[in-house]
């Protein structure tokens, strides 16, 4: 005997009615991209948008099923998931909750480097009058430690920071011991060139969990060129300091940074190669920050966004090639994005927040006490620009410190939600304000977005990711996944099976 | 409608654009012009409380073609405006509720907002989940 079913109208009659529900769009590959305040995000048909303000929809189609499933509209059935559209707003905007994380420490502006593009106006190898000194340390660990966050970084920068290693070795225990008291957990990083490490310095790392963070612009004729030191050996420094680290430290122990100047923009591929050879397995292309020296050495090592973009690709295409071939090698600015574009989370990253982290995320103790929204912020200042300059560990409370005039001036320039040119942006969910970096290249914290190398950059890296995520090429989707949720790929299980 | 001509001297090619007010708002035309600012002069003339002219200027050479290409661009562009303001007319309302309902539960707040966390559509049901929605300090 036949069995019959009720037909499909019982258990789900159409609706008959729906709302919108908040989103921005653009036109990309043909099509329109529709992104929802938690930053999902839908490619739809040409002539989605004006079917869904004229609410003239098919609600029998797929499409529609769609957009009531990413949260683009709402109807009878489906009302009651606003909380969860809630829910996700709130986690993709978990950055702003807890309170600074990251304490950065200016120990010393000494450096026996001297790097045309570098960030900090350092000082001669020898100026001891330059350190930390240990009253600074005393109130910069009590100010870190007052922070809200449960969890928090200490991070040590110079200068070259182990140029002034008996500073270091004096903040460690205390900081310990505060956190201890506070119940806080407590990761330290140092970022230094590695020029002048030693295994007593590197077991003492290991000893008190220190992680290090080094710089490698790429092969040596392009790091040697880039990092002039006396010796003209920054390159074989790097790599020697990298590899005791790693065998005293441990691998995960020890990561890279590089740093793009005109000098490496037509060398994307032997760079990424470099990190290959070397068995790092990120690599992030940052273009040059717009700061310190590199402001006054622009002519020698400063270049269009135009020109960076066009490294960007290229590199990215050869990260993707690698990674094809077998060996996995993520590019994190790529990470980032993607995490905010295909997941339900933010960022820890500090660049590519809003409300902006200057401040919220970050704050950076120089050497003198004085105290600014960023590492960035603090360059200015060596610039004799002290508009970020949000107080004095011997003067201000943490209190003081985010209500002064310029943390509020800064604050109001945070939110890229409110910005010209960002509030209507379909990529908001996904990008930031960065009051410092408009301020430093626009000369007003709150930019010009038209004209700004922030957007540019940002605009058309996501446009690239987005287009990469339209094409669906499952190998290629396969690899991004991996990146973002850390994950082996397939081909990696299967050849370690 | 819109035709190039020379009134900005010899050699420099603009662009006039006509734009119907009561399609495009002000607002939208505004917002289209900044962005158009990066690569053109934007001048704005009202021709009546209906039409406005946009005339614009490269800041830059540019060829025929980028003329074209630039009038389709900004007409483009100023009907997406329009669109948006579309959008948000719709959904401002519940935007302010989204965004109140999940930054007050994530203690960012230190207010209470105003008003309850529900919705018409359940609000006319009597069984719906309007009530749970509530804010239940008020």
């Amino acid at each position: 005997m036949a069995r019959t079913f009720y037909p499909l109208e019982r258990f789900a009659p159409a609706p008959t009615a729906f709302h919108l529900l908040p989103f921005r769009f653009t036109r990309l590959s043909g099509k329109e991209l529709l992104v929802n305040e938690a930053g999902e995000f839908l490619f739809a048909p040409t002539g989605t948008v004006q079917s869904l303000t004229d609410e003239y929809l098919d609600t029998d189609s797929e499409l529609y099923r769609d957009l009531k499933a990413k949260h683009f509209l709402y109807d009878a059935s489906s009302s009651p998931l606003l909380d969860v559209l809630a829910t996700k707003v709130r986690t993709k905007f978990d950055h702003i909750t807890g309170g600074t994380k990251l304490h950065i420490f200016v120990v010393t502006l000494r450096c026996e480097h001297s790097c045309d593009y570098c960030q900090v106006s350092r000082q001669t190898a020898t100026r001891g009058q330059f350190d930390m000194s240990t009253a600074t340390a005393d109130r910069a660990i009590a100010m870190m430690m007052d922070s809200p966050a449960r969890a928090v970084t200490l991070e040590f920068q110079g200068g070259e920071p182990l140029l002034a290693f008996d500073v270091i070795q004096y903040i460690i225990p205390k900081a310990k011991k505060l956190a201890l008291e506070k119940g806080k957990d407590l990761d330290i990083v140092v970022c230094t060139n590695l020029a002048c490490v030693t295994d007593d310095i590197l077991h003492y790392f290991r000893d008190e969990g220190v992680k290090v963070s080094t710089s490698l612009d790429g092969p040596a004729f392009l790091h040697n060129k880039n990092r002039p030191r006396p010796g003209n050996n920054s390159y074989e420094k790097a790599i020697e300091g990298i590899e005791r680290s790693r065998t005293i430290l441990g691998v995960e122990s020890v990561a890279a940074l590089m740093t793009t100047t005109a000098a490496s923009l037509d060398h994307a591929v032997e760079i990424v190669d470099e990190y290959v050879r070397r068995d790092f397995h990120s690599i992030f292309l940052r273009p040059i920050s717009p700061y310190g020296f590199a402001i006054k050495t622009r002519h020698r090592t400063g270049y269009e966004m135009g020109r960076f973009l066009e490294f960007y690709r290229q590199g990215l295409a050869h990260i993707l090639k690698v990674n094809r071939n077998g060996y996995r090698i993520a590019e994190v600015y790529t990470q980032i994005l993607l995490t905010k574009i295909l997941t339900p989370h933010g960022t820890r990253y500090v660049d590519m927040q809003s409300p902006a982290g200057e401040a919220w995320s970050v704050l950076v103790y120089n050497y003198d006490g004085d105290v600014y929204a960023s590492d960035e912020s603090r360059m200015l200042a060596e610039m004799n620009d002290r508009t970020f300059r949000l107080g004095n560990v011997h003067k201000d409370t943490r209190r003081t410190l985010f209500t002064g005039d310029p943390a509020l001036q800064m604050f109001q320039a945070s939110c890229n939600q409110a910005l010209a040119g960002c509030s209507d942006c379909a990529f908001q969910s996904y990008c930031a304000a960065d009051p410092v970096y408009h301020y430093a290249t626009q000369g007003d914290m709150y930019g010009n977005r038209p004209t700004s190398g922030f957007c540019t950059r940002n605009m058309d890296v996501i446009k690239q990711l987005f287009s990469i995520i339209e094409e669906s090429d499952r190998e290629t989707m396969r690899i991004l996944w991996s990146w973002v949720t850390g994950e082996p790929t397939i081909r990696e299980v299967v050849e370690c099976v | 409608m819109d035709q190039p001509h020379d009134a900005a001297g010899p050699g420099v090619q603009q662009v006039m654009v006509e734009i119907n007010l009561a399609v495009i708002s002000t607002e939208a035309l505004l917002k289209t012009c900044h962005w158009f600012s990066r690569d053109f002069v934007c001048e704005v003339r009202n021709r009546s409380d209906q039409i406005a002219y946009v005339v614009l200027t490269p800041r830059g050479s540019a060829s025929a073609s980028d003329h074209s290409s630039a009038r389709d661009a900004f007409i483009t562009s100023a009907m997406d405006f329009a669109l948006r303001e579309k959008i948000d007319a719709k959904t401002s309302g519940i935007r302010d509720i989204l965004l109140a309902k999940a930054f007050s539960e994530s203690g960012v707040l230190e207010d209470a907002p105003e008003g309850v966390f529900g919705d018409t559509v359940e609000e006319t049901k009597p069984d719906g989940m309007f009530k749970i929605l509530s804010n239940p300090q008020r």
